[in-house]
């Protein structure tokens, strides 16, 4: 086995103070160390010490898209599990653990990984570090542990989805209808059926191949000393060996080129609800930092032009919300195609068509004409705006999720201190050109809600 | 995969399962704790009364300005509810110097919005945007709270769309459960009315917001907080010119309710629902208590947490739930205590009777001190991470504010946490956690539940 050399990208905790005060012509940067494991686990180290606390997030790069086909919803099943027992932690014992040390954790399923956190007092790195490694090393799940938390998790999926009204719009719903790729396009949630067929093997298969520590990221974020970090990640991950990873599917979709329009019936809503989606291009190439500027543009904050027609103008509904991988994440972590949706909710008596001409008269607009200078620098004071936020979003853990995305998919997490330069670059030009092919009426997806009659 | 390979992986397999029958490795303990100093705040109060405090904290480039207005629901009179919010939305919609759109613009340029938030007791209007406009945001924000307009032309729209908010919650479980909740513990309090009547919300006149407005605002009822990195020097400028001369007001409305402290049960009736939505709880003692700390510590380790008892035991042993928890909802001099689930239709009765079990055991023995101390860790590390975000920062010296507390409350949080022995917990659940005093509401499907909860007494009920 060949041994990579360990290496340092970038150390630029000073220049923190002295950016923040920047009138807006340079990034907001942050100290970034980046190492590999011989055993090809990504370490990013991330200091701050705003506060006595460290984030250690475990990132592994198996999200809900790639899951096997007869078993939808697994990956999150499989999530599940990692809380149920290793070998030197039995059930409830992480989550004791953490707790009675003073932090918090959780974990989520994507589409493009899962992601295992802790939130902690930072002289607690080492607990946090022994225990992830821990349960990377290897599972000890028993049959009850799995029926249990396929109980737990069947609750999940009822009282997010099959108990509420408009449970599952848009976010679940939208990429079935949108998407066209079995990878894109299934019930990431899980069939019931597909959760109740689940079985020991299917889990501990499942961790072999894709909870390798070459299938994966750790990143520490907080106030710690990066030194003492490293060397306690190499005493507690480097044993853990590597496995061999499976070629990736295609998840490719093919172009759109003709609108698509559904209807889903919800016998639980009183008014109706209406979604759109439209395919976004390719992640990181000049087009997307571009979409990035329409998302601010279009549908994000008070100002945004579909908030301005369909709220101010038109008094359609009282919000429109939505986003790049809107509910599920954010612009920055996904890894494959993917969707800018928007949804609202309105009365009985405005019908889908009505809205969709003010939606198309606000995207016609992007399409037709060069948007202003005043509006592409009022995009991007907010995108940078909300992305500053995303870096502090939960003491730290946000800025976690960036650097562990970027180290998994671009194998490069510095990307945190210079994206801000991809959406510099975006010329009105490049809005008008990107808004002309992706926000292309053929190139969308319409999903309405019909409730039951009355009320 | 070549055979070599094969071999070691085995190898590896077999050491690893093996080491799982041998005695397991106990966690390392970590470093030494790093003290932990609540952020250095600046506070100072103008003629008028209003009061400003100010918090440096953090790297990101950003700062949240926040004005705090003890005003809400509370002020609403019975057919009024909701004219709070309303009025909160109506304030956005232009000032005698700004309309709407520049008022939104104005917020963009700076990288926010203005977001207004009614609450039974406060009214919150908050900005967060980029460090260097501060100041502009202050100014945004002080005229948007001293010069609205709030214009008749958009009254129409706004009552409508909270029409549409309240057909939207009236068709979701938790919301109906919570309302009904409030409804039997707060009777004709404010407290109690959760939603207005459709007819209610049309027949609201732009008077009657005006008058909302004038009755309710005012600089003495109104804390301003600011966190982030910001220019102190300029902020407090900025502040004081923006919020010199606002009339001081009227004083805080005070009204404490008595709730209802005895056995109540109430059925929602959803047919074919795939859960059953469970709100059980009652009146405890409020944050100007002495006790009131101990009581956290109890809530947490009977329900409040991830590890607690009763999420242990309907979740991660049976099966029952998703996300269970039990929680201290508190308002000025008010509080009570619930367990929310969500649970399985057919396990509905199973799932109440862990709920009281878990009750009365902690009633009969106290807790063992392990896991009380563990509690106590759990409590005093989330306690840094409230105070450690810039809006989290805000809640806790607004919380201060609301009920009275000194900084005290904050400074000696932690001692007092660990200072609770598992005699105290168990007495505070004796006295406050009674399981015979508890109004407990259950949204679920009537047919397949009630034979399973005929022993929690006689159901009132109502059709959904």
């Amino acid at each position: 086995m060949r041994i990579p050399n360990l290496f340092v990208t970038s150390l630029a905790l000073c220049l923190v103070t002295a950016l923040a005060w920047g009138q807006g012509g340079n990034n907001f940067t942050m100290p970034v160390e980046y190492h590999k494991l011989p055993n090809g686990l990504k370490v990013v180290l991330s200091t701050d010490s705003s506060s006595p606390t460290v984030v250690i997030a475990v990132y592994y790069n198996i999200g809900f898209r790639i899951e096997p086909k007869d078993r939808t919803g697994f990956a999150h099943l499989f999530e599940h599990m990692m809380f149920q027992g290793s070998n030197n932690l039995g059930k409830m014992e992480f989550i004791q653990l953490v707790q009675r040390n003073g932090g918090v954790l959780n974990g989520s399923t994507r589409f493009d990984f899962t992601n295992y956190f802790e939130i902690l007092p930072s002289h607690k790195l080492e607990t946090a570090l022994w225990a992830e490694a821990d349960r990377m090393r290897g599972l000890a799940i028993t049959q009850e542990n799995l029926t249990n938390q396929q109980g737990v998790v069947k609750n999940e999926v009822k009282v997010n989805v099959i108990n509420q009204p408009y449970g599952g719009f848009p976010w679940l719903d939208m990429p079935q209808y949108a998407n066209t790729n079995w990878y894109n396009a299934h019930n990431f949630y899980g069939d019931l059926e597909h959760l109740d067929a689940a079985t020991l093997e299917d889990v501990q298969g499942f961790f072999k191949t894709y909870y390798a520590p070459n299938n994966a990221a750790l990143v520490v974020v907080g106030d710690f000393n990066p030194k003492e970090a490293l060397a306690l990640i190499q005493k507690y991950f480097s044993p853990i060996p590597s496995a061999p990873q499976p070629a990736k599917p295609d998840l490719g979709e093919p172009r759109q080129d003709k609108e698509k329009r559904f209807t889903k019936k919800d016998t639980l809503a009183f008014r109706p609800g209406l979604g759109f989606a439209y395919h976004v291009p390719e992640r990181n190439t000049p087009e997307y930092y571009a979409m990035g500027l329409l998302d601010q543009i279009l549908v994000q904050g008070d100002d945004s032009r579909l908030h301005q027609i369909l709220v101010k103008r038109k008094g359609y509904t009282a919000g429109v919300g939505g986003g790049i991988n809107y509910l599920l994440g954010t612009m920055y972590n996904y890894n494959g195609p993917m969707l800018w949706m928007a949804s609202l909710f309105h009365d009985n008596t405005v019908k889908p068509d009505e809205i969709m001409a003010a939606v198309d008269e606000a995207i016609e607009e992007v399409r037709t004409k060069p948007v202003d200078r005043a509006t592409l620098d009022r995009a991007m004071v907010k995108l940078r705006s909300s992305f500053y936020n995303n870096l502090g979003g939960l003491f730290g853990f946000g800025r976690a999720d960036l650097l562990a995305c970027f180290a998994l998919f671009d194998d490069n997490p510095s990307r945190i201190n210079t994206i801000e330069d991809g959406f510099r670059k975006v010329t009105p030009e490049l809005i008008l050109k990107t808004a002309q092919e992706y926000l292309r009426p053929t190139n969308r997806t319409v999903l309405t809600i019909e409730p039951k009659s009355g009320s | 995969m070549n055979f070599k390979r094969c071999l070691v992986l085995l190898l590896i397999i077999l050491a690893v399962s093996a080491l799982a029958f041998s005695q397991k490795q106990a966690p390392p303990e970590g470093g030494t704790p790093r003290d932990f100093k609540l952020p250095p705040k600046t506070a100072f109060t103008l003629p008028n009364g209003l009061s400003v405090t100010l918090v440096p904290y953090g790297t990101i480039p950003k700062v949240t300005v926040s004005a705090i207005v003890r005003a809400g629901n509370l002020n609403e009179k019975e057919n009024e509810v909701w004219l709070a919010d309303i009025m909160g939305d109506l304030m956005k919609e232009g000032t005698t110097t700004r309309s709407a759109g520049v008022i939104a613009e104005e917020a963009a340029t700076m990288g926010g919005t203005v977001n207004i938030n009614v609450a039974p007791d406060l009214t919150t209007i908050n900005g967060d945007v980029l460090s260097e406009f501060g100041p502009s945001l202050v100014r945004l924000i002080a005229d948007i709270l001293r010069n609205p307009l709030l214009p008749e032309s958009e009254l129409t729209r706004i009552k409508n769309d909270h029409i549409r908010n309240l057909s939207i919650s009236k068709s979701q479980p938790g919301a109906l459960t919570l309302e009904r909740f409030r409804q039997m513990m707060y009777g004709d309090h404010p407290y109690g009315r959760i939603f207005p009547t459709t007819e209610m919300v049309q027949n609201y006149s732009i008077e009657q917001v005006r008058l909302f407005y004038r009755n309710n605002f005012g600089a003495a009822r109104t804390n301003v907080y600011v966190t982030g990195r910001f220019d102190a020097k300029a902020m407090e400028t900025a502040l004081r010119q923006a919020f010199n001369g606002w009339s001081k007001g009227p004083a805080p409305l005070v009204d404490i309710p008595k709730p209802v402290a005895q056995k109540q049960f109430h059925l929602i009736d959803r047919p074919g629902a795939a859960q059953s939505t469970i709100y059980v709880g009652l009146p405890v003692i409020n944050p100007a208590d002495k006790e009131y700390v101990p009581l956290l510590v109890t809530n947490a380790l009977l329900g409040g947490s991830f590890g607690s008892r009763i999420t242990s035991n309907i979740r991660e042993d049976k099966g029952y739930t998703y996300s269970p928890s039990s929680q201290i909802s508190s308002r000025y001099r008010d509080a009570y205590w619930v367990e929310v689930a969500d649970v399985t239709t057919d396990v509905t009765g199973p799932s109440l009777k862990e709920i009281f079990y878990e009750i009365n055991r902690l009633q009969n023995e106290p807790p063992p001190a392990d896991e009380l101390k563990g509690i106590q860790n759990y409590l005093s590390g989330t306690f840094v991470l409230q105070n450690s975000s810039r809006g989290g920062i805000i809640n806790q010296l607004s919380f201060l504010s609301l009920h009275g507390l000194k900084d005290d409350y904050l400074t000696n949080y932690v001692k007092n946490v660990h200072a609770v022995t598992p005699k105290d917990v168990q007495r505070i659940t004796q006295t406050q956690i009674r399981d015979k005093d508890m109004t407990l509401v259950i949204a679920g499907d009537k047919k397949k539940i009630e034979d399973q909860i005929k022993e929690y007494g006689n159901v009132g009920e109502t059709k959904k």
